[in-house]
């Protein structure tokens, strides 16, 4: 449940980073840091995808995992848990890379890019029960 | 069950509120030539008013016609334009002026021509336009450059607030537009287009290069092209 709320968060969390990156929205509300430095370098984006679509994919696949583990249906399933473990791992090491891009290669901080970081960490520690469960059913 | 699923519609409900808020009505920036109307030439000329380095009095002009976005325009900007500075604006010789010329192709080049208006607004044309080109690999990319064009004020060390104000909205929209009209009426095949103009003779020549050596034949021999 924890984890379907969390990556909800991060579903609007991105998509406000992807509509910035589309052009969809004005210039993007920053406050503290440096937003417009970070999502404008050449590491906000993956040929022609921005990073934020592909948080953006992971924060809903895990959305939809979470929700579908919840159901009576899959109680037994052993894919799922898997799944939410591996996609959160997953999304954890990549935010680390983008974490250390921001802080040593850009020098500069995206307050949203730092939230999706705490978020997607939180979305792995919530993970780590289900993948308790995962090996107690061996 | 029960529980989880109002927890998540309370979430899907602010997420869309406070995304929705974030959003609202998109951006309101002119990034696109505006419809001037049925404008007479003299009244088009008189709108496309370019920015003028060095002494307004000099007896010569050299004129650009760039695109922001434009990497022969980078070269003029940060290679060329520095030597002519030297040799003729500093020494009074000519002034420079700068028409804004955003041919198609460029998505964002539009919207940095008015940016870079907004900083001449606060009186810091010239270093503003100086730093667009010097990042110009950064905000070119992007879908969307607002934010590098809003730190850019900042590190001009322009009065942000008043400078986003004015990239969001059509402010020298038709400045611009007036601008690129009058490139397109003068026939210059594409950016950057140099005109050198002499006191005393007649009208602007076009250079066939923007080179130095091209601008310096031009000063020195009177005549261009």
């Amino acid at each position: 449940m924890v984890v379907a709320v969390l990556a909800l968060v991060g579903v609007f969390l991105t998509f406000y980073l992807v509509a910035y990156n589309l052009g969809w929205t004005p210039p993007i509300a920053c406050g503290a840091g440096d937003c417009g430095i970070v999502q404008s370098s050449q590491y906000a984006w993956v040929g022609p995808i921005p990073v934020s679509a592909i948080g953006l994919g992971g924060y809903l696949a895990l959305l939809v995992l979470a929700i579908m583990g919840l159901q009576p249906s899959a109680a037994r399933s052993r894919v799922i848990p898997f799944l939410l473990f591996a996609g959160a791992l997953f999304g954890v090491l990549f935010s680390a890379y983008l974490t250390y891009l921001e802080a040593m290669v850009i020098q500069a901080w995206c307050r949203y890019c730092v939230a999706s970081a705490i978020l997607i960490t939180l979305v792995f520690v919530a993970t780590l029960p289900e993948l308790k469960r995962l090996w107690g059913r061996r | 069950m029960k529980r989880f699923y109002v927890i998540i519609a309370v979430v899907a409900v602010g997420g869309i509120a406070v995304v929705g808020f974030a959003l609202r009505g998109g951006s309101s920036a002119a990034s696109e030539p505006v419809d001037l109307g049925d404008i007479a030439n003299e009244d088009l000329v008189a709108l496309a008013q370019g920015m003028v380095y060095g002494n307004p009095d000099a007896p010569a002009t050299i004129m650009e016609f760039g695109n922001y976005q434009c990497p022969a325009c980078q070269t003029f900007a940060l290679q060329i334009k520095p030597q002519v500075d030297l040799a003729y604006i500093e020494t009074g010789q000519a002034k420079f002026v700068y028409y804004d010329f955003p041919n198609p192709g460029f998505p964002h080049s539009f919207l940095a021509a008015r940016a870079a208006r907004c900083a001449g607004d606060q009186d810091r044309y010239f270093e503003y336009h100086d730093a667009v080109y010097s990042t110009q690999q950064s905000w070119s990319r992007p879908d969307s450059p607002f934010g590098h064009f809003n730190d850019l004020a900042e590190q001009v060390g322009l009065d942000t607030e008043a400078f986003e104000t004015c990239l969001d909205s059509d402010r020298h929209a038709d400045v611009v537009t007036a601008n690129l009209t009058l490139a397109q009426m003068l026939g210059a095949p594409g950016t950057p287009a140099i005109f050198v103009h002499r006191e005393g003779e007649g009208g602007a020549q076009r250079l066939g290069g923007f080179q130095f050596i091209d601008i310096q034949q031009a000063m020195e021999a009177g005549q261009a092209n």
